[in-house]
């Protein structure tokens, strides 16, 4: 090809400006997907935002829900709605101990077991058949 | 190479076009974004740019064991535009008008009311509630916010303004919200707000406080930790599209919402409950004007429960009618009474720190006058006969009010009235919540301080003091002569639950020594035990305190009717646990007799004292050898 004519140098120029235009294009056609991600990605990532919020919405709403279900009157209430008959233990029956608890249960569940003490015979009243 | 169609002249046309249609294209790019670009971009941001407004969320009160007193949760405000309602969603009204519990006429009135006169006034119910919403709000609002602002001026043909805008409901739950959007009525839309929500309702309402619809905090700690709990509100810097929706890509700034921190309170809920429950007895047994109870840990000042009578209902703080506001006053700080003889602790507190009580030293409790200051000066009647000399102990145990006045004035006016400003009297305890009231301590050689003052003020009259102030006045006997300011708020944390800030007891003085303080426990002792406060005794356990019975000023004159009944103390006394302080205002006695401070507060003592040994575990503790109380026959 001849590079020094006219001619040489417009075919040189048509045929660079055609790869130019194909170059522009192809960066332009980058440019504008990658924007189109960009843009698929920011809308995606406010939809999981709200997704979240919505979420978390919910939470706060079965957190509030719950904690008033734990109210002390609303346990009362449910309570004797439902027969439960669950009480406080009251002062009176509290039996508060010197000792070690555990030893002292465990004597009383072992006596007579060896022989150390013979077991108490239980007696047993039945009020109505005496009758 | 053959010409053929690339002759000279045309290859150069070719050339010259292609290039002049670039630099058309260049010219035109040019003009476009340098010399016209500031009135292209104007109009463009003015058209597009939006700033979203990411409301922050208030952060939640809690109890000391994590329990929620307060908390905020996203609630919908519902609102229609009736321009844009369709004649094909109308069979879904009726449906609509269940679900939101609204009358089906109602709405349909509301639906069907499209315009309003044009010179009607701004603040019809329809369109004045819109400015006060804040917060989150959905995308079809944003739409529709749009669309309103287009169409703000729009006038119908009958001249008359179009209706873009009309509130059906507040306070949607999110779990209906999502019914109405599944009915897809166009038109019908909600907007997303943050309410405070207090799920135990009454409890302690007069320490949490609330927060009103217009987002302002009121009072209580919703008020005083304001600047913990609210946040820093977000915002969001974009554009819009056509139909004003935001275009997330092209966000230019974003400052992320802050959400509030959580503030734990030394507020435990079942101690609360046990309060508040012992209050509902009162108020049905005795019928009283107003009581209050407050427990404490005496060691540290941390309050743990404070409960009134009356109080109210947090969730319905704008249901209490009109003239029943005094309702939402926390009396333990903003009323005040005389303590009676609950004060008699600051004249033997007193003399016996200024180691003025010598061993056996007994007092003349049957005098009517004294000399004092060369005066002789008139001594206060007493309840009950007292033919033999007491002892400081049986001054404190059977409240002697001559017994009380001589210890004063064994003091003198001026070191007394030290002493009763060092217990905290005649100024705020610094409890951090509410509008706290002084007090009254009239200072000798003052106005307020006569000649009676000093045999009137050592029995708890001519003096008047808040519930808390003489409830920590006794905390100082409790916690070693110590003067601790009530706290209630435990510790700070932020929105990922790490601890911001931990508060400690805070000592604002020394008052007594601590072998005063020891001896001041061992007198109060008496009081439940062979004294004026024995239906305070819990068995097996040292209980302190003193009652107070004080009669109420009205019309000017003190009353023998009406009188204000106290029990002020502690267990268990040779290391107190827990100080409860019960004070009843004008109870309503059974049978007839006047309501004494040992006969309608001890028993309340008593009974919460017994509810705390279980659930604090508090075990009695007796002190070796000398303790009265296990020897003088209440130990079972």
């Amino acid at each position: 090809m001849n590079f020094s004519s006219n001619h040489g140098f417009v075919n040189q120029l048509l045929v660079y400006t055609l790869v130019m235009i194909g170059f522009s294009g192809s960066i332009g056609l980058g440019t504008v997907w990658m924007r189109h991600q960009i843009s698929v990605t920011a809308n995606s990532n406010k939809q999981l935002d709200a997704r979240i919020a919505m979420v978390e919405r919910h939470l706060a709403e079965t957190i509030t829900a719950a904690e008033s279900e734990r109210d002390t009157r609303v346990l009362l209430r449910r309570n004797a709605e439902w027969n439960l008959g669950l009480v406080a233990p009251t002062h009176g029956q509290i039996v508060r101990l010197g000792e070690d608890p555990v030893m002292r249960l465990a004597a009383k569940r072992n006596a007579g077991l060896f022989g150390d003490t013979a077991p108490q015979t239980a007696a047993v009243y039945l009020p109505l058949a005496r009758r | 190479m053959s010409r053929g169609f690339a002759s000279n002249y045309r290859l150069v046309l070719l050339a010259v076009g292609i290039i002049a249609c670039f630099g058309g294209v260049g010219a035109r790019l040019v003009q476009l974004h340098v010399i016209d670009r500031e009135a292209l971009v104007a109009g463009i941001e003015k058209a597009r740019w939006r700033i979203d407004i990411e409301k922050a969320r208030r952060g939640d009160i809690l109890d000391r064991n994590g329990s929620i007193l307060a908390t905020s949760r996203s609630m919908l405000v519902l609102q229609v535009d009736p321009q844009v309602l369709r004649p094909e969603d109308e069979h879904k009204w009726p449906e609509l008008a269940q679900i939101i519990e609204m009358p089906f006429d109602e709405m349909a009135r509301i639906f069907r009311t499209k315009t309003r006169p044009v010179k009607k006034a701004p603040t019809t119910e329809t369109n004045t509630a819109q400015p006060r919403f804040t917060g989150l709000k959905t995308e079809n609002v944003a739409e529709a916010d749009e669309e309103n602002a287009d169409l703000d001026d729009a006038v119908a043909d009958n001249g008359e303004r179009l209706i873009r805008w009309a509130k059906l409901r507040d306070e949607i739950t999110e779990t209906t919200y999502a019914k109405i959007e599944a009915l897809g009525i166009k038109g019908v839309y909600g907007t997303r707000v943050y309410r405070r929500a207090y799920p135990h309702k009454t409890l302690a309402a007069h320490i949490v406080g609330f927060v009103n619809k217009e987002g302002v905090p009121a009072f209580g700690i919703e008020n005083y930790a304001d600047f913990y709990l609210r946040g820093r509100d977000g915002w969001r810097e974009g554009e819009r599209d056509g139909k004003g929706r935001e275009v997330a890509q092209f966000r230019t700034r974003e400052v992320p919402a802050s959400d509030g921190y959580s503030v734990t309170l030394s507020i435990d809920a079942t101690i609360q409950h046990i309060v508040e429950q012992e209050l509902a007895y009162i108020a049905a047994t005795y019928a009283p004007q107003k009581a209050t109870i407050i427990v404490s840990d005496p060691q540290t000042g941390f309050i743990l429960a404070l409960g009134n009578y009356p109080t109210f209902d947090l969730n319905a703080y704008n249901k209490i009618p009109k003239g029943e506001e005094h309702v939402m006053r926390n009396v333990a700080i903003t009323d005040i009474y005389e303590p009676g003889s609950v004060f008699k602790i600051v004249a033997a507190a007193a003399a016996e720190n200024e180691k003025m009580i010598k061993p056996g030293m007994r007092f003349d409790c049957s005098i009517t006058h004294i000399d004092y200051l060369g005066r002789s000066r008139r001594l206060p009647g007493e309840d009950h006969r007292f033919d033999e000399p007491l002892t400081v102990a049986d001054i404190v145990a059977k409240s002697s009010n001559r017994g009380a006045v001589q210890l004063a004035l064994l003091v003198g006016q001026d070191r007394f009235y030290e002493y009763a400003r060092a217990f905290g009297f005649g100024q705020v305890t610094g409890f951090p919540s509410g509008a706290e009231e002084n007090g009254i301590l009239a200072a000798p050689g003052t106005r307020g301080w006569d000649g009676l003052t000093i045999t009137r003020m050592p029995i708890g009259h001519a003096v008047a003091a808040t519930p808390l102030q003489m409830h920590m006045a006794m905390g100082v006997i409790a916690s070693g002569g110590l003067l601790l300011r009530p706290q209630v708020i435990r510790e700070i944390r932020d929105a990922g639950g790490e601890t911001v800030y931990r508060y400690g007891p805070a000592v604002k003085s020394r008052v007594i020594s601590e072998a005063t303080a020891r001896t001041m426990r061992k007198y109060l002792q008496g009081v439940p035990v062979s004294g004026t406060g024995k239906a305070a005794a819990i068995p097996n356990y040292e209980v302190a305190g003193k009652t107070g019975s004080t009669q109420k000023i009205i019309d000017g004159r003190y009353s023998s009717q009406h009188h204000v009944a106290s029990f002020v103390g502690f267990f268990p006394a040779s290391r107190p646990q827990v100080a409860i302080s019960v004070i009843i205002d004008d109870a309503d006695p059974l049978k007839g007799r006047y309501a004494s401070g040992g006969l309608v507060a001890a028993p309340s003592f008593k009974r919460i004292g017994e509810q705390l040994i279980q659930y604090l575990d508090i075990k009695p503790v007796y002190e070796a050898g000398d303790s009265n109380i296990v020897m003088g026959g209440i130990h079972r």
